[in-house]
């Protein structure tokens, strides 16, 4: 198991970390989400070693680690960014950890071989990284580490520079490749910023912000049940739609004229001011629903996102379907009740629609 | 008005052309001379103005007691302390770039942009305001006249070039590869030697052929730091200008200290038209 | 990271400067606190006694310094200007382009001092060719004579031996330039003139006053073409700092006094040449905006 204790650094006046205290289990997939600059490349570089926190300190199986240098750490890493050496053909990349480790010539041409076919790159060994493509130099930074099969693995948002369909396709083929084929006693550890590649991963969520973490769970506990509205902005893309709102009695009033029914699973929230969140997802047009200007749309894929306004109050829908509307159009919407959260005022989630057990 | 502006850019072009390759010319032209035709005026080509001649370059090879201008060993003695120097200067002022382009550093409130302009700002110093105290220095060392001495003076000539292309190179080498290299089980020094070196080629020969530039063309030190052991090529070369040097062999020992450089010239245009040179010297 | 590592990587070359560096600086301050000379070989101390000379009646220093001054600006302007030109000539379409880069090159590579012995006889007075060409249009000059005229020979010379480190420094920027800004310029119908003043001219600014910066110290040490060309003569017309304080201490042995000079040089050196790189990022810049 590895462990962080208290790990804070801080740069200037910016917090990278703050009090940051972890324990990932071996045989186990961490995905941390967080928006840029949220603290986890600092979190993973912290782990590898190539970055000593102020203060904190990081165990292994029990074992001091942070007084380890990188060089005697067993991990491996891949950034966002495509880093191979330039100066080596893919096979010698691969071959490179493994050389360092003193490992046997067959054993290293066994395992780059084989690394190299489960990254799909047969027949591209002996070629230079320059006149690979972008995807392909990601597959062999991906082959490097999972032939090093280190303890520790620390993927830091591999797939973020990749087109949008080569993303979906390797990122498939990756979540295999480290649930399968990756070391079972080892510890895998993804950071993204797209909640959806989170939860495609499934494995355990740590969500960070500002250097701290929010909250930890399983994927699927932390989407239902996110701890704090700042949790619920960061695990949803179009981020979460978050309303001031007051009971009054069977009422939840907004401002602007929006008043929403208390659903079933509201009843026992205090009489009084609190907040309402809904997906971008529980929104429908709805003839009898209530009228929204269009402030922007934008579509993507199969399905139509807009922006829309009432007044002061502003929400972002995801609807199915290419919907044919412009700017300053009204659009009748409604909002799936059944699905609100309901948090207080200083943004701790008090009711969520999902059942406490999951 | 396109073919007009056309016209005035191969105009352009030619005249500097000629500016640039005038001096050479003129210079092979008269090294074909002898002294009839040198005090007869100016004469520019050979057989239709005069008779060639071959004398010019016949003394070159042979030293002073046999009539010759001796530009042999004073060539091999630049060859030497140019290229030791150059190396040492390479291999520190690389070292020291890289440290300072990944490492951060704090004497007090000295920081590593202070740390980058006092190796750079040695360029600053007029090479007269050293001699005087080298020149003491050395001759206390018993260093006056000798290689070593003029190799140790012309480290601070060359190093602060060495650093200044390389830091400005390893800025651009992403911090990435070596953090990726040490992961994978190098210490800092193979990391250094293993990745970042090989990756770091077109660094290095900029800042090489910097080096042998500054280092081949310098005259001040030597000419302030040696007498008779130890004369480098430039101070031969203009110790013949003030003896009673013919310009005929004069102007043939001219050419042959410049020519190994233009290779040069050859190199850093290979390495501008590729795209690399600008990577180099920002 | 926080290995000790770090030290072993920067101290060599750190270590060996200061190593080199420190003895003669210190001793140049103390040197020139002295009144060593050839008939008083001694390192005593006179106080402030050379500089109070220096600062007082030396009238040849100061000369010396505004000559080096008005050298120092005017190769670097022409140099800016020629190596711009010859950069923009060469840096697109032109048939020979890279055998026209290699050319204007060359002079850069070439041994100033050795160079310099070439002029000497290229700008000869009765047998030189340049007179010779000169005498078709019924001129001639004393280029290495005149008091005048020997000031232009010698920017000449610089003019030739340096412009193409300028050109260097330049073309490799333009050769760096992002070409979408060139694209969007042509997309609005700018003519050459204009894409240089509103896209070039702009974006080439932080490469120009580098190249400026490093054109300029160099100059400020221009010595070597001045002592074989003419010798800072006739009389003292073309002399300069450098070669002021060479013939006071290495001819003439005035040690403690050359010293106080080069110490005063050198500072002089670093206060104008800080004041010139923040005039010339203002200068700059203000075309920018």
């Amino acid at each position: 198991m590895l462990v962080t204790n208290n790990l804070s650094l801080k740069v200037g006046d910016e917090n990278h970390l703050v009090d940051i205290s972890v324990e990932f289990k071996r045989g186990g997939l961490y995905t941390i989400l967080g928006r840029t600059l949220a603290g986890k490349t600092t979190l993973l570089k912290s782990i590898a070693g190539l970055i000593t926190p102020d203060s904190g300190n990081i165990t292994l199986d029990g074992e001091d680690y942070s007084s380890q240098p990188v060089w005697h750490r067993n991990v491996a890493m891949v950034y966002q960014q495509f880093i191979n050496y330039p100066h080596l053909t893919v096979h010698d990349n691969i071959a490179f950890p493994l050389k360092k480790q003193r490992l046997p010539k067959a054993e290293i041409e066994q395992r780059v071989s084989t690394a190299i076919g489960q990254v799909g790159l047969k027949g591209f060994e002996s070629r230079k990284i320059q006149e690979l493509s972008g995807g392909q130099q990601q597959r062999v930074a991906l082959a490097r580490s999972l032939a090093k099969a280190s303890e520790i693995l620390l993927l830091d948002e591999p797939l973020v520079n990749l087109d949008y369909k080569l993303r979906e396709q390797l990122r498939e083929e990756l979540k295999g490749l480290i649930t399968q084929e990756f070391n079972a006693q080892g510890i895998v550890i993804y950071s993204s910023t797209d909640p959806l590649e989170a939860m495609q991963l499934g494995g355990e969520l740590i969500v960070m912000d500002e250097g701290r973490v929010l909250q930890q769970g399983s994927a699927k506990y932390v989407f239902e049940h996110p701890a704090t509205t700042r949790v619920a902005e960061i695990t949803n893309d179009p981020s979460m739609n978050l309303w001031q709102a007051r009971k009054v009695t069977k009422r939840l009033a907004i401002d602007d004229g929006i008043d929403l029914t208390v659903p079933k699973h509201l009843s026992k929230l205090e009489q009084g001011a609190c907040t309402v969140g809904f997906r971008a997802n529980d929104v429908t047009i709805d003839q009898a629903g209530l009228n929204f200007e269009v402030e922007l749309s934008e579509v993507s894929g199969s399905e139509t996102i807009l922006h829309l306004v009432r007044d002061q109050t502003r929400m972002i829908a995801r609807v199915e379907g290419v919907l044919d509307v412009g700017i300053g159009d009204r659009l009748p919407v409604s909002i799936a009740e059944a699905k609100l959260y309901a948090f207080s005022s200083d943004g701790n989630l008090l009711t969520s629609p999902y059942a406490e057990k999951s | 008005m396109r073919s007009f502006y056309t016209t005035l850019k191969y105009l352009a072009v030619t005249l500097w052309t000629i500016f640039v390759i005038g001096p050479f010319l003129w210079a092979l032209s008269t090294s074909f001379k002898d002294f009839n035709s040198v005090t007869s005026g100016a004469k520019y080509i050979p057989w239709a103005q005069f008779e060639p001649t071959l004398d010019g370059w016949r003394v070159l090879t042979k030293t002073s007691a046999q009539g010759g201008v001796d530009i042999i060993e004073p060539f091999f003695n630049s060859l030497t302390v140019t290229g030791l120097a150059s190396l040492i200067s390479i291999v520190l002022g690389t070292l020291a770039a890289y440290a300072l382009s990944r490492y951060q550093f704090k004497f007090g409130f000295v920081k590593n942009n202070d740390i980058t302009f006092f190796f750079i700002s040695q360029r600053i110093m007029p090479p007269v305001v050293l001699a005087l105290p080298f020149f003491i220095l050395l001759s206390n060392f018993g260093l006056l006249d000798s290689i070593l001495g003029l190799i140790i003076v012309y480290i601070v000539l060359l190093m602060p070039i060495a650093v200044w292309i390389m830091v400005d190179f390893f800025n651009k080498v992403p911090r990435e590869i070596d953090e990726t290299a040490l992961v994978d089980g190098c210490n800092p020094f193979e990391a250094f030697f293993q990745v970042v070196l090989p990756n770091s080629i077109p660094g290095l020969v900029v800042a090489g052929m910097f080096c042998l530039i500054f280092g081949w063309t310098d005259f001040f030190f030597s000419f302030f730091l040696t007498f008779t052991e130890v004369q480098l090529l430039p101070v031969r070369i203009v110790a013949l200008n003030s003896s009673i040097t013919p310009w005929w062999s004069l102007s043939a020992a001219a050419l042959v200290s410049v020519a190994p450089l233009l290779l040069v010239a050859f190199i850093v245009e290979r390495f501008l038209s590729k795209g690399n040179l600008s990577g180099a010297l920002k | 990271m926080r290995f000790g590592h770090k030290y072993a990587f920067l101290l060599p070359g750190l270590l060996v400067l200061i190593a080199i560096l420190i003895f003669p600086i210190l001793f140049t301050v103390r040197l020139s606190l002295s009144g060593w000379n050839s008939y008083n070989p001694n390192l005593d101390f006179v106080g402030i006694k050379n500089y109070i000379r220096l600062f007082t009646s030396d009238a040849r220093f100061w000369e010396a310094f505004f000559r080096l001054s008005f050298f120092s600006f005017t190769t670097v302007f022409l140099q800016y200007v020629l190596g711009f030109g010859l950069a923009l000539l060469v840096w697109k379409d032109i048939l020979f382009k890279r055998f026209f880069r290699v050319l204007f090159l060359i002079p850069m590579m070439t041994t100033p001092v050795i160079m310099t012995v070439i002029w000497k006889t290229v700008f000869h007075e009765s047998l030189g060719p340049v007179n010779d060409l000169l005498s078709y249009v019924g001129v001639s000059y004393n280029w290495l004579s005149d008091p005048v005229v020997s000031k232009f020979t010698v920017i000449i010379v610089e003019v030739w031996q340096w412009t193409p480190f300028m050109f260097l420094l330049l073309l490799a920027g333009l050769l760096s330039l992002p070409k979408e800004a060139f694209l969007a310029a042509s997309i609005d119908g700018a003519g050459p003139i204009r894409k240089f003043i509103y896209v070039t001219f702009p974006l080439m600014a932080p490469i120009s006053i580098g190249a400026i910066i490093i054109r300029l110290i160099e100059a400020s040490k221009i010595m070597d073409t001045i002592y074989v060309l003419t010798s800072g003569g006739p009389g003292t017309s073309t002399e300069t700092t450098s070669f002021y304080i060479f013939i006071k201490g290495l001819r003439e042995f005035q040690f403690g006094y050359a010293a106080a000079m080069s110490f005063t040089y050198l500072i002089i050196m670093i206060i104008s040449l800080t004041v010139i790189v923040n005039v010339l990022v203002r200068v700059f810049n203000g075309r920018n905006s």
